[in-house]
């Protein structure tokens, strides 16, 4: 596959990729069944694919190719519904969130494919370590030079998207204090991080180049970055999101990541800016430690100010997009629940509390992946 | 000069000796098996008890086995709780293939014992016996071999699911063949009937009224594991003697105790189950006496009925599994393991076979002697078919090692 070739797409297409827990219901530990799901799942028609992940305790769901939110929201609900069904006659439990709160990452076996084995031999226990489920959002752009720009541009908001979607507060039993443990555990690859301030399409693949010319990487996939772009489907990927605890949650997140991108693309706010990563750092830490009440310097601005405003601010500011695109009901959800101060890293601290018990909590977790209305939020 | 200070010759030791013996030579024995042929540990325990028990050396006298009672109650307490426990009615009810499948798995392998005995010239009541003591996998081998191999995995779960149904099924239908045998013995129709009602009521009833206990106390102790796991211990143990003074079935009681703690779990009350290191020593001592009290002596004189007996017992299981896997969702392959798996038979049906007897003389002699030899096989062989089988399904931990 030549990895130097942006294959053009549809501007703003959206799809999704969602990491998925695999939890037995005796124990509601994670379960090694995805072998199994995987071999029922194949006889299901799905309009999306489900593929296996990193470890048998994993499966990754993903979507099609879409335009519109409801679309989206539409087919994640009926693949959802499938991959439920088919694990009850497993009994497994499926479940979102960040991290399991309580497994032990030494019992956790990696799934037995070429490039999963040479994963796990190479970062020995980190590969372990990395049984943690994250989201990734495709938007498509036109072309690399397209890519690149959206890159740099969205970096911006990735505090955004970590605070909107954290939802692994718990972490090997314990309680970690953050809001999303999970990109703590993402940190630890040597890979890990942010593309390059490259200008162009033409000075990312020099860059590209020159990484493989020193064997740093074999390909694009060893980069870990918060946000890559993907030349092969012609988008770039965004990494940074926990998987939330509901379809529903998820699609939002990908409407508001399609409405920034709109207003990026067409719009051309402003030149690319190398502080962005100068602060990079900085503001992901805050957004995955405090969530929506963490602190964000805005590169541009150069002033810092409440995560949770920032955000308001930016989905009001989207808003003329996203009644183009047909996703304002998503965007408006999302900001109603950043002005209530609702997480879903909140909601499982407050089922933890409640009901004392983190297999418990893991139970009443995957009842809500599964469509159950919430006990109580918050 | 006055020795009188020390002991009489030979010195009598009493239990604590008695069960540090037990525990140091199941410890060995498991360590020696495991380490020299690759086999189970609880093989490496059974063999121990053989070495120790009347058959062989003699080290161990038949009175040790009632002295040891309450462990071996409190064990197998602890282990068909648990396997009840784990029996999930809504995966019966989602998945209805998989119910269909538990039942075929009892039923058929019942029938192909029945008919294996009934060729072999057995009275059709003493065979119906035979055949469904026959019908019970052993709950403590399956459990323990799961455990110690930390499998986990389809054929793992199915494997503890039928385990579950075939040992209450086992246990209804020896209970249901209760007044026939009682008619046999020219016993009044009111008495044949009502015996068998009454040790399936009243083990419910127990079961029912210990399961309130445990869930409430559970809710009032709260989500502390250390306290729920002695809570758990007391009702086991309570469960049982309770069961044993009344004479009803203490598997059925502890067995349904398990299920209805979990199904009647409404306020999730209860925490996962965990045993530890602690459970390890009970069960080692379970294993130890369980081969102590093997009997093998009388295996040559009816090895044809006992190879047959084994066959079909396994010929029957796995028609049923073969038959239903596929529809209940077992991926192709694994059914032949799962069948396997299925195979152990222990002390389950040593105390089966001995509660039989003891109300009926007549089923005793060869037909005894048939499922007592057929146990003290599976025994051995059993624990060894089902860590195979596990591992082939590549269930169980490669980090675990050898069971």
């Amino acid at each position: 596959m030549d990895e130097t070739h942006f294959t053009a797409s549809a501007p703003l297409t959206l799809g999704v990729e969602l990491e998925l827990q695999l939890v037995k219901s005796h124990d509601l530990d994670l379960a090694r069944d995805a072998g199994d799901l995987l071999a029922r799942l194949e006889k299901v028609k799905l309009a999306g694919a489900v593929k296996p992940e990193l470890t048998e305790s994993m499966i990754e769901l993903n979507s099609s190719v879409h335009t519109r939110h409801a679309a989206l929201a539409a087919e994640l609900d009926a693949t959802r519904d499938a991959v439920v069904r088919e694990a009850g006659m497993l009994n497994l439990q499926m479940c979102g969130g960040g991290t399991h709160p309580f497994h032990s990452w030494t019992e956790r076996r990696i799934f037995p494919t070429e490039r999963f084995r040479h994963i796990l031999e190479r970062y020995g226990y980190l590969a372990k370590q990395f049984t943690v489920f994250g989201q990734h959002i495709h938007v498509g752009c036109a072309s690399g030079d397209d890519a690149v720009y959206l890159v740099h541009m969205m970096t911006r908001y990735v505090p955004h998207f970590i605070a909107l979607s954290a939802a692994s507060p718990f972490y090997q039993g314990e309680d970690t204090s953050f809001q999303s443990s999970r990109l703590t555990a993402v940190n630890a690859f040597p890979l890990a991080g942010h593309m390059p301030f490259v200008q162009d399409w033409a000075e990312f693949i020099e860059y590209y180049n020159k990484m493989r010319a020193f064997g740093v990487i074999e390909s694009m996939k060893d980069f870990y970055w918060d946000i890559r772009p993907k030349p092969e489907f012609g988008t770039i990927e965004m990494r940074v999101c926990d998987t939330p605890l509901t379809v529903g949650r998820a699609a939002q997140l990908a409407a508001y990541a399609q409405a920034l991108a709109k207003w990026i693309l067409e719009e051309r706010p402003q030149p690319a800016k190398r502080a962005v990563y100068l602060v990079n750092a900085f503001n992901r830490f805050e957004a995955s430690r405090f969530g929506l009440r963490g602190q964000l310097i805005d590169p541009f601005e150069e002033a810092k100010r409440p995560l949770g405003e920032d955000i308001l601010d930016a989905l009001a500011g989207v808003m003329p997009q996203a009644a183009a695109l047909e996703s304002t009901e998503a965007l408006s959800a999302l900001a109603a629940d950043v002005r209530r101060g609702y997480s879903d890293a909140g909601w499982l601290r407050e089922r933890f509390a409640a009901n004392k018990s983190l297999a418990h909590t893991v139970r009443e977790s995957a009842a809500r992946w599964a469509g159950d209305k919430p006990r109580a939020s918050g | 000069m006055d020795l009188g200070f020390l002991p009489q010759l030979p010195p009598a030791f009493g239990q604590p000796a008695l069960i540090g013996a037990l525990l140091l030579a199941g410890l060995l024995g498991g360590e020696l098996v495991r380490r020299l042929l690759g086999l189970p540990r609880i093989t490496g325990y059974v063999l121990a008890g053989v070495l120790l028990g009347p058959q062989v050396s003699g080290l161990l006298a038949p009175g040790a086995l009632g002295e040891a009672r309450v462990l071996i109650d409190l064990s197998l307490g602890l282990i068909v709780f648990e396997l009840g426990h784990r029996l999930d009615f809504q995966w019966l009810r989602r998945n209805r293939w998989l119910f269909v499948a538990a039942l075929a798995e009892s039923a058929f392998c019942f029938g192909a014992v029945l008919a294996t005995l009934l060729a072999f010239g057995f009275e059709p009541l003493l065979a119906a016996t035979a055949a469904a003591i026959g019908t019970a996998t052993s709950p403590a081998v399956v459990l323990l071999v799961a455990h110690e191999l930390r499998a986990a995995g389809q054929v793992t779960e199915r494997m503890l699911l039928f385990t579950a149904v075939n040992s209450v099924l086992a246990y209804v239908a020896l209970t249901l063949l209760l007044p026939f045998l009682h008619l046999e013995h020219a016993v009044s129709w009111g008495e044949a009937v009502l015996h068998p009602l009454y040790i399936l009521g009243g083990s419910a009833l127990v079961a029912f009224v210990a399961s309130l206990a445990l869930l409430w106390l559970a809710g009032w102790v709260g989500k502390r594991e250390d306290r729920q796991f002695i809570l758990l211990i007391a009702l086991v143990v309570l469960a049982v003697g309770v069961a044993r003074s009344l004479n009803l079935s203490v598997v059925v009681t502890v067995i349904v105790l398990g299920m209805l703690a979990r199904n009647f779990d409404y306020e999730q009350v209860l925490l996962p189950l965990r045993f530890g290191y602690g459970g390890q020593l009970f069960f080692v001592i379970l294993f130890v006496l369980a081969g102590a009290s093997v009997e093998f002596t009388a295996v040559p004189a009816v090895a044809t009925a006992v190879v047959a007996f084994i066959v079909a017992r396994y010929l029957g299981k796995s028609l049923a599994i073969l038959a239903f896997g596929r529809l209940s969702g077992v991926r192709p392959g694994s059914a032949g393991l799962l069948s396997l798996a299925l195979l152990p038979m222990s002390g389950l049906a040593v105390v089966m076979v001995l509660d039989t007897q003891a109300m009926y003389p007549a089923f005793g002699g060869e037909l005894a002697a048939v499922v007592l030899s057929a146990v003290a096989v599976l025994e051995i062989l059993g624990p060894i078919a089902t860590q195979f089988a596990l591992k082939r399904a590549g269930e169980a931990d490669p980090a675990a090692g050898s069971a």
